[in-house]
């Protein structure tokens, strides 16, 4: 692969050309998953036009929000493995979420979550910091700790409600875009977050690309690894966060975008950050395309975390084929 | 609660065109003992109340907690799975439930104990239940007697919705979180049946049990009127403003247009039971504002009834005995004033 | 004060030791003291070679040096300013380390390796001009890596790893150069060049360089000074004649060591004798 320089006009156009990709790919989803279902009136092509829209925004926010956060931990971590979930923080939104949406409140139970998220973040900081200084390794320990916790707090929940409740707890945790009801409040928090996060991480990938190579090089570069590692670990966090209180747990968009886009562009961050905002958006919204279809077809809902699962699985055998034939030329 | 509908459900698959229907279980031999009823469907209990055999009544499944005497009665599981140790301390003599599965009614059979099967999708197999109760249990009048009541009320209702127009209603039950589709009632069902009674057409065009539809279905069955059954008394406290919010988003909808969308929380609209008459009514009067016999009493708009908590709910009682009170609604009032009869 | 923006205009000219550290002390936490009290002096555009047996604290001492660690005790002044002073960015323009550490194989080609020694120059977003790729390719090519400029650094043996780390050095365009036994992995040829390298960029660049060195003949070939670090301390400091002298390395070492004079050059260098 030729390296090129990387400039601000070759910056411009990639971002223009991934926005474009994402946009095109939005406007076919609002509008072949709204003729899905006929309508009569103008009235009612407008509703489902507007509920397409928001399912297609919300799609939007939340891939743009995984890819970030995925290609933020594997960079954090120096763990080609790493996902947002892997740090517990979508356990404790989850948590926080369905028993706000149990016991205490349905309209702000996604608040809630996003709570929990925040929470999690103190909780795993205070565990996993040694001096103030987050080390990669005792970070994922601790975040592997933490969800077993969240994962054992959930079971018990699921084991102690109503039998009816425990289905709906079960297609919650699925992770659904979707929902019977107006999303647009936290839609447009989220997209802010993500948006935020999207410009954090821009100017951090220099950063990420240094410590990639070695903390004691990013160092003498000029970069403050305990202060990136610190603001890279909580906001990464928090839009996972916000994620998961919005739509639940969707599994592998965080995991997989990254790695597609590496495959493409290579490891630098500076490109692969702006091309996992867009590109994570324009993987969930297509992802929810399909489910879409599948629904207008057989009349049944199919959770998107269910297909972004399905997915994962071949993903990671052509990963490690790859890997395989990569190392093997070298020897 | 959405329970009794996951009972109905359980028990109502898609209809399969047997060869050999199961018509209910052969007439039994007399049996010397003194009768000891175990029932594991809440709509049995409250038939089996109705009849006057409440006090034959020894075991219950979790989810029968009306009337008010049975909930005192000892819970020994559902029609899935029961708790075996405790039926058998309790004696019982003959079990009903309302079930299509053989697991559970084999293994009663297996402790001795007679059980029959029964079918309640649609009214007619529910009042064919009823006869057979009376049968099984040698009460065969008062079974009749209980027909003949709900049949009466029913015909009441129909007469009351004649000749006026015929909406189209939407029977849904509340959104659940994580999902974009409603459980709503299907025609063929015995709630659909009910909306007939009422003067209503179901929304939902094709015969199906509980079917789910997304929004976007909603949008182009365009129903009239939309009833909600919130039923669940420990659910959070601002359930029924996150239903209202969530169908708002639905403007082109006639009934959202309107204002026509009642969320209902008596848990008796979907138990085929002694209760379809009050079913019935509370369908009519949702339905048909215009029956309000007060104009001003008309309650257009959204309303949500609370969760009936700290009421005393009606205890029911054979015929013959005078009814303790309405049933308990926020339209009480009005529902005692244009019931005719005086019967609850 | 250093300047953001570039290398420091307002330096005092040549005028005291560059490279400084005056008592350093430092203990890692709940550690042994792994430098007592060591002083070092090096002047501007000299190259100045760190010497001393395993353990004696050459590569913390160097550490320090980049800022990557803090002493406990004394103070560290480049430029004659003291180093806590610096702006993070304005430190890396100045100063370039080449590490020990081996680099991470993540998928960058040698270019990109060194593309990011202009880091500190690059701006917030990191894009690239003109002058960075300049300075990268002229990096790549005093140190003979070029030819590999395009291929990915895990295809490189150890020694050519080395060489794209110490062109990454360079393209810094720093004033100070600390290299942590930058050619342990080279063969004769590429340890000479490199070294003749260094030696050329303090007398063409005015580059001042400290090195730690294992290979004491390579650096009594080359530096300007030697610094000989025991147990934490200076043991000698000085000209290469005055520290390759048997009555100094030996004690440090506790090898005998009998010392020569090159002809050609004039510069000493050492046969280590083993014991017995």
């Amino acid at each position: 692969m030729t390296p090129r320089p990387f400039t601000v006009g070759g910056y411009v156009l990639s971002i223009a050309t991934w926005l474009s990709l994402w946009f095109g790919v939005a406007v076919v989803a609002v509008v072949v998953g709204g003729r899905l279902w006929a309508w009569d009136t103008r009235l009612q092509m407008e509703n489902v036009l507007g509920l397409r829209l928001e399912w297609v925004a919300t799609a939007s926010v939340v891939g743009a929000a995984l890819a970030l956060a995925g290609l933020a931990f594997q960079a954090l971590l120096r763990n080609p493995l790493a996902e947002p979930y892997i740090l517990g923080v979508s356990g404790g939104a989850a948590l926080a979420f369905i028993l706000s949406s149990l016991f205490l409140s349905v309209t702000l139970a996604p608040v809630f979550g996003f709570v929990g998220a925040l929470a999690t973040v103190a909780i795993v900081y205070a565990i996993a910091q040694r001096r103030g200084r987050l080390e990669p390794y005792t970070l994922l320990l601790t975040g592997v700790i933490i969800n077993a916790f969240y994962g054992a707090s959930i079971m018990l929940v699921t084991a102690l409600v109503r039998p009816e409740q425990r289905g709906d707890i079960a297609v919650w945790m699925m992770g659904n875009i979707g929902a019977f009801g107006p999303q647009w409040g936290l839609v447009k928090v989220a997209g802010g977050l993500a948006a935020g996060a999207a410009i954090l991480f821009a100017l951090l990938a220099k950063g990420f690309n240094l410590v990639a190579v070695g903390e004691d090089t990013a160092g003498a570069l000029g970069v403050p690894v305990e202060r990136l590692r610190i603001v890279t670990f909580v906001v990464a966090s928090l839009v996972t966060g916000a994620s998961v209180a919005l739509v639940g747990p969707i599994g592998f968009v965080g995991l997989i975008c990254p790695h597609l886009l590496r495959m493409i562009l290579g490891p630098d961050h500076r490109r692969l950050v702006p091309a996992a905002f867009f590109f994570g958006a324009t993987f969930l919204v297509l992802a929810d395309l399909l489910a879409c279809l599948w629904e207008g077809a057989s009349d049944r809902a199919l959770p998107v975390g269910v297909l972004t699962a399905m997915c994962g699985v071949p993903f990671f055998i052509y990963l490690l084929r790859m890997r395989w034939r990569r190392s093997a030329e070298i020897r | 609660m959405r329970c009794r509908v996951l009972h109905l459900v359980a028990g109502l698959l898609p209809v399969f065109l047997l060869a050999g229907c199961d018509k209910g279980a052969p007439p039994a031999a007399p049996d010397a003992r003194p009768l000891r009823i175990l029932s594991l469907t809440p709509n049995i209990t409250e038939i089996l109340f109705a009849m006057g055999l409440g006090d034959k009544v020894v075991g219950r499944s979790t989810y029968c907690n009306y009337p008010p005497e049975a909930a005192a009665l000892p819970a020994v599981g559902d029609t899935m799975q029961v708790g075996l140790e405790k039926i058998i301390r309790l004696e019982p003599t003959v079990a009903f439930m309302v079930t299509r599965r053989d697991d559970v009614p084999k293994r009663l059979e297996g402790l001795g104990i007679r059980t029959v099967k029964l079918q309640s999708d649609r009214m007619d197999q529910a009042l064919e239940s009823i006869r057979t109760i009376g049968r099984e249990t040698g009460r065969p009048e008062a079974a009749q007697a209980l027909i003949d009541r709900i049949e009466a009320d029913l015909a009441a209702v129909r007469r009351r919705v004649a000749g006026l127009p015929r909406p189209k209603v939407l029977f849904a039950f509340p959104m659940t979180v994580g999902s974009s589709r409603i459980m709503v009632a299907g025609r063929g069902t015995f709630v659909d049946e009910l909306l007939t009674t009422a003067g209503a057409e179901n929304a939902y065009p094709e015969k199906a049990d509980w079917p789910t539809v997304g929004p976007q279905q909603v949008i182009a069955m365009a129903p009239d009127v939309v009833i909600i059954n919130a039923t669940g008394e420990d659910a959070p406290p601002d359930r029924v403003e996150a239903i209202r919010r969530a169908w708002q988003s639905l403007t082109s909808v006639p009934a959202v247009a309107r204002g026509r969308v009642h969320i209902l929380t008596e848990t008796f609209l979907t138990i085929p039971g002694p209760r379809v008459g009050q079913a019935a009514r509370l369908l009519a009067e949702t339905i048909h504002p215009e029956l309000h016999a007060e104009a001003g009493k008309v309650s257009m708009g959204w309303h949500g009834h609370a969760p009936l908590r700290g009421q005393e709910l009606p205890s029911y009682r054979a015929p013959g005995h005078a009814p303790a009170r309405g049933h308990a609604t926020r339209q009480s009032d009005f529902a005692l004033s244009s019931r005719e009869g005086g019967r609850s | 004060m250093a300047q953001v923006g570039g290398n420091p205009v307002a330096v005092q000219a040549a005028a005291g030791p560059y490279v400084e550290g005056r008592d350093v002390e430092f203990a890692y936490p709940k550690g042994p003291r792994v430098l007592q009290g060591l002083s070092l002096r090096v002047e501007r555009g000299r190259l100045a070679c760190l010497l001393g047996p395993n353990g004696s604290g050459k590569t913390t001492l160097l550490r320090i040096f980049v800022g990557l660690l803090a002493p406990s005790k004394g103070e560290v002044r480049l430029a004659g300013i003291r180093l806590a002073d610096y702006p993070r960015g304005a430190l890396a323009r100045r100063v370039a380390y080449v590490p020990q550490e081996t680099l991470a194989a993540v998928g960058f080609t040698v270019l990109e390796t060194v593309l990011m020694g202009r880091s500190p120059h690059t701006g917030a977003l990191g894009f690239e001009s003109a002058r960075d790729w300049y300075a990268a390719r002229e990096a790549l090519r005093l140190t003979d890596a070029d030819a590999f400029a395009e291929r990915g650094l895990e295809e490189l043996s150890g020694g050519e790893r080395q060489r794209v780390i110490i062109a990454r050095a360079l393209a810094q365009e720093p004033d100070v150069m600390l290299l942590d036994e930058p050619t342990s992995f080279l063969d004769i040829r590429h340890q000479h060049a490199i070294y003749g390298l260094l030696r050329r960029l303090v007398k063409e660049r005015e580059i001042t360089v400290v090195c730690v060195s294992h290979d004491l003949n390579l650096a009594a070939a080359y530096a300007d000074d030697l610094v000989l670090v025991s147990r934490g301390r200076v043991a000698a400091a000085g000209k290469p004649d005055e520290v390759i002298r048997p009555e100094v390395l030996s004690p440090v070492y506790e090898t005998p060591v009998e010392v020569r004079r090159d002809e050609a050059t004039g510069r000493p260098y050492l046969l280590p004798r083993p014991p017995g």
